[in-house]
């Protein structure tokens, strides 16, 4: 196969299907349903970072005006609502085995973060609801919180579960630490950075809510709530709670943003289904955002010293890492998972890198829970893999893309087997490269540089060449159900649920691809309990590769399900009857029937499946910035991006996944962080008057491209792209600004580069000179 | 947010008789600082007085050098109105900047001024501008307004009708807004009055806005722009959180006022 192929696709931009829906205002979120009797919860939670429950005093909520009931800890433990939220099968270092911590439905013992759940009030209304949460005494005894991951594991920290000594849940090793031991002592050149991935908060547009009923016949509960898959939050409730999974119904319509945070089974639901079996009634509750600061799942939190190996020519010899993962004060479900399995599975990155090895550590302090968030892991790795790649070419006076060159993969090494046991299928670097270079003009760089100098200005001009892991999952396989409706339209049934991604325009487009009909007779319909599915959840960029190629492979089935069908009506042999653009052909006369025509008379269906492995989106992202030195403001002067997601289905989609990506990426290089203080473990940036989220203006001008190779997993040659704009931005960006700052004398910064932290830098290098 | 009364005020009067019965009542403009207080129960009021449809807090006049602004005339109105752009264009690409559209097309010009909050845009431009602030009591100048975080020499009941701003000869705003709410971090506004330079500072201030004298002198002495550059800003009495230390926002009010110095030069 021709690698340097790049394939067009036809109906490349195609708009939307579900827009008209959605910014038209009529779609249905988790807090748009509603049930007749329903009741409304709020949640008490804790104002401290770290401290034993004395008491909980609720007789005058109890008493208070609307209010049905109020449940503690106590309520929790009685359900069995306790078990550790996260499980992790695999040994670690030493054959150690995890440590996984309860994490009680509400906290019975001690609050372990700001915001964790002291207790619910349930009543008429949300108003009366949050009178009587003030009418709550908790008597505490405050304990000392730890904050920093490190802190946390030097041994002389609080001890958040007494079941966790150390605050440490796991320890991995990976890769041959003798081999780069080896490899290191022979290494013309070192270059060691600490680099740390702030722990930022991620912010669907849609705030949290549920709607819990209990329906007593079968002792089964319907939950409303917001999922990125039915299947992964059954399963999630199921392990916690104990109730089988054939008996939770989870409905869901527009899920408006998911990040990963939307994948998790919270204790609000689970603490909502005590109380709606309790009373009877159907349980409301829609999150604050001040509560979404606190107690969705917060991401990275990821705290690594990298070191690359080089001989005198730039060859790299060996990459070794320590990678602490801080994941608050208790485990979500894919919590620890993605910190240790990703990074090991990229662990080389683009590069042949001889001897490759790392240590993992996973532990608890007194924050919010964190899990994946968009990338899970891989924007990290990429992160410090490019920003040690970037400083080592600075170091050793080579261009950045000359070290690349000199180490990539290079094309015929595909099918390629890292040292860490990975098979990358197939990928073309080296042209990733030269496009993003060509399109960004990187060439006139130097003289771009000279004229923003002479406006006083500082101009860098960085970027990063990442690859990630997608595809796979946890579920045995994927599948889609196809039905034919008598007009000739169909439905197609996926557990997976999109949260923005598009799936019903992609899914469509790709099975009207298949059976030659339009897009917009194929309806999508996610999350369906009645029609019960194997399938994974969307994320981890997988979904096209998962979900979308069974779309492809539902309708080539149905195809063959429909042809002995068609044949009989039309009166020959199947093999006498062709299919095109959704009508049979009889070979013998120029008689027709159409799909429509045969659903009329029969029912019409067809499940198509699949199990997929990792495939290996690709890329380079090319920043070009533009520091104001007075102020330390950096404006992004150019952003290209050239993507080897495998076949594009949809480049309105893709472009737009990318643009939501790059701009997380941006938000977490400018100013995402979620600071806690240091010694009362309290939220400082409890809102957005202190979280910097970006903002649309900020990031325009963005210049999309793709250089495809055909992926071999998917047989639609797809790869996945939803996270890759995360993965090669924080790289790129960084690199940007280092770029610009090391003329200064500025030595590496850790992100985020906001401007005080860029001008105190600037200031301190102009005191050194 | 706790159960309150809402009463639509009908007039300036009715607004505040109903204000002079009941000490807990609050006064509603644009709402967009009163309500988010609200909604995190950080305020109690018994009653909200919504004064956003009285007759007598609108409208924008330009008359003998002086332009009046209704204190209910909202951010947007301000920004787009042709009498401000002719008169004080300042004021209105000031306007132009504060928050966002949603809060352009809500917050009044009088709820900025009477809530004076440290950030806020619009107290720099009343004070540089020596505006006169106009009640339906009395009339307060600028200099005697202002009286510290949130502190106004506003008393209870007393209402913020319409504000008179004297037409400067020329006027400027310079504004870094903070990384996260868009306020200003430092908000430099400098009027060139004809009798003097008078440079008022927003956003930096421990104490709230306030005139930089050194700055009005060295202006008053020399139009030119690096009047600025050789001023030292004190970091003491500046404000400080995790976004801008102490010297850091000395920093800003130094290049903002630079900036703002520079743009009433014309360059």
């Amino acid at each position: 196969m021709d690698h340097h192929h790049t394939f067009e696709v036809s109906g490349a931009h195609v708009s939307r299907l579900e827009d008209y829906r959605l910014i038209t205002g009529t779609g249905c979120y988790a807090s748009d349903w509603n049930l007749p009797e329903q009741v409304h919860a709020c949640f008490l939670r804790a104002d401290r970072a770290h401290a034993k429950i004395v008491k909980v005093d609720v007789a005058a909520a109890r008493k208070a005006k609307g209010v049905l009931g109020v449940y503690t800890g106590e309520d929790a433990v009685k359900a069995g609502y306790v078990k550790p939220m996260s499980f992790l099968t695999f040994e670690g270092k030493g054959g150690m085995k995890a440590r996984l911590p309860s994490r009680a439905a509400l906290a019975n013992d001690k609050v372990r973060f700001v915001g964790d759940m002291v207790a619910m009030v349930v009543a008429e209304t949300a108003l009366q609801a949050q009178d009587a949460l003030e009418l709550i005494e908790v008597e505490y005894e405050d304990l000392p919180a730890v904050i920093s991951p490190e802190e946390a594991v030097s041994g002389k920290a609080p001890q958040l579960h007494d079941d966790v000594p150390d605050n440490l849940v796991f320890e991995q090793e990976a890769g041959d630490a003798a081999a780069v031991e080896a490899a290191f002592a022979r290494a013309a050149h070192v270059t060691k950075l600490k680099l740390d991935c702030t722990r930022v908060i991620p912010h669907p547009m849609e705030p949290r809510a549920c709607l819990v009923a209990h329906d007593a016949a079968n002792d089964g509960y319907t939950l409303h709530v917001p999922v990125q898959g039915i299947n992964m939050m059954k399963m999630q409730l199921s392990a916690y709670t104990g109730v089988p999974q054939e008996k939770l119904r989870i409905m869901a319509r527009e899920v408006g943003g998911g990040f990963g945070q939307r994948s998790i089974a919270y204790p609000e639901y689970a603490a909502a289904m005590i109380a709606a079996k309790a009373l009877k009634r159907p349980i409301k509750w829609i999150s604050t955002r001040s509560e979404s600061f606190m107690s969705d799942s917060h991401g990275r939190a990821a705290y690594i010293t990298g070191e690359l190996a080089l001989d005198k020519d730039g060859k790299f010899l060996a990459m070794r890492i320590d990678w602490i993962a801080d994941l608050g004060a208790y485990l979500h479900p894919a919590g620890p998972v993605s910190p240790m399995r990703n990074p090991v599975v990229c662990l080389t990155g683009v590069y042949k890198i001889p001897a490759l090895c790392g240590r993992w550590r996973v532990v608890l302090t007194n924050a919010g829970p964190v899990s994946a968030y968009r990338g899970a892991a891989r924007p990290e790795m990429a992160y410090t893999i490019e920003r040690l790649v970037d400083e080592a070419a600075a170091q050793m006076k080579i261009d950045p893309a000359e070290l690349r060159r000199r180490n990539f993969i290079p094309p015929e090494a595909f099918p390629y087997k890292t040292p860490t046991g990975s098979t990358y299928d197939i990928a073309d670097f080296p042209a990733v490269l030269k496009k993003a270079l060509e399109k960004s003009d990187a060439q006139g760089f130097e003289k771009r540089r000279a004229a923003s100098q002479k406006k006083g200005k500082l101009r860098g001009l960085g970027f990063a060449t990442v690859i990630e892991n997608s595809g796979a999952g946890m579920f045995p396989k994927d599948e889609i159900l196809l039905e034919v409706a008598a007009d000739g339209n169909l439905t197609a049934y996926s557990v997976s649920h999109s949260q923005g991604q598009g799936h019903e325009t992609t899914f469509a487009q790709i099975i009207g691809d298949a059976l030659g009909i339009k897009a917009e007779r194929i309806k999508l319909r996610q999350a369906v309990n009645e029609k019960p599915l194997m399938g994974n959840h969307t994320g981890g960029s997988r979904t096209i590769v998962g979900a979308g190629t069974v779309c492809h492979l539902a309708a080539k089935k149905l195809i063959e399900v429909a042809t002995p069908l068609a044949a009989e009506m039309l009166g020959v042999e199947p093999s006498q009857v062709a299919y095109a653009n959704g009508e049979f052909q009889s070979k013998e006369s120029s008689k027709k029937v159409s799909l429509g025509d045969i659903a009329a008379k029969k029912l019409l269906s067809a499940t198509g499946e699949g199990k997929f492995g990792s495939t290996f989106p690709n890329g380079c992202h090319v920043a070009e910035i533009e520091i104001d030195p007075e102020t330390g403001v950096t404006d992004l002067q150019s952003y290209v991006t050239v993507d080897d997601c495998g076949t594009v289905i949809n480049h309105t989609i893709v472009e737009g996944q990318m643009h939501g990506a790059v701009a997380q990426g941006w938000g977490q290089i400018f100013g995402e962080n979620a600071v806690y203080d240091s010694e009362t473990g309290q939220l400082m940036t409890g809102s957005f008057m202190d979280y910097a989220m970006p903002k649309a203006g900020w990031i325009n001008d963005m210049k999309i491209y793709d250089h495809a190779t055909f992926g071999t997993i998917s047989p639609l040659g797809v790869k996945g792209m939803g996270e890759s704009g995360c993965t090669a931005s924080l790289g790129a960006l960084a690199n940007a600004m280092m770029n610009a700052l090391r003329p200064e004398g500025v030595a590496p910064m850790n992100m985020p580069y906001t401007a005080l932290k860029v001008w105190q830098a600037l200031s301190a290098a102009k005191k050194g000179k | 947010m706790y159960a309150f009364q809402y009463h639509k005020a009908k007039s300036l009067k009715d607004a505040t008789d109903r204000l002079g019965k009941d000490d807990e009542a609050r006064p509603l403009a644009g709402g967009m600082t009163l309500l988010p207080t609200i909604k995190q129960r950080l305020a109690r009021p018994t009653c909200l007085v919504d004064i956003g449809g009285i007759a007598e807090l609108a409208g924008i006049e330009s008359q003998g050098g002086v332009l009046t602004i209704g204190a209910g005339t909202r951010h947007a109105e301000v920004a787009a109105s042709g009498a401000v752009k002719e008169a004080i264009p300042a004021l209105a690409s000031l306007a132009s900047n504060i928050g966002d559209p949603q809060v352009r097309n809500r917050g009044t010009l009088g709820g900025s001024v009477a809530n004076n909050d440290p950030a806020a845009d619009y107290p720099s431009a009343v004070l540089a501008l020596n505006a006169k602030v106009i009640t339906n009591k009395r009339e307060i100048t600028a200099d005697d307004f202002f009286q510290g975080l949130f502190a106004t020499a506003l008393e209870p009941g007393e209402l913020i009708v319409k504000i008179a701003f004297p037409m400067p000869n020329k006027a400027a705003y310079a504004k870094f807004p903070h990384p996260a709410s868009g306020y200003a971090m430092a908000g430099v506004f400098i009027a060139d009055t004809g009798p003097g330079v008078r440079v008022a500072v927003t956003g930096a201030g421990a104490s709230g806005v306030y005139r930089w004298r050194e700055a009005e002198e060295a202006l008053g002495k020399s139009a030119k722009v690096d009047a600025i550059a050789k001023l030292a800003v004190a970091a003491d009495d500046l404000n400080e959180d995790m976004h801008g230390t102490r010297e850091y926002r000395a920093q800003l009010v130094k290049v903002m006022a630079g900036r703002a110095a520079a743009a009433l030069a014309g360059k």
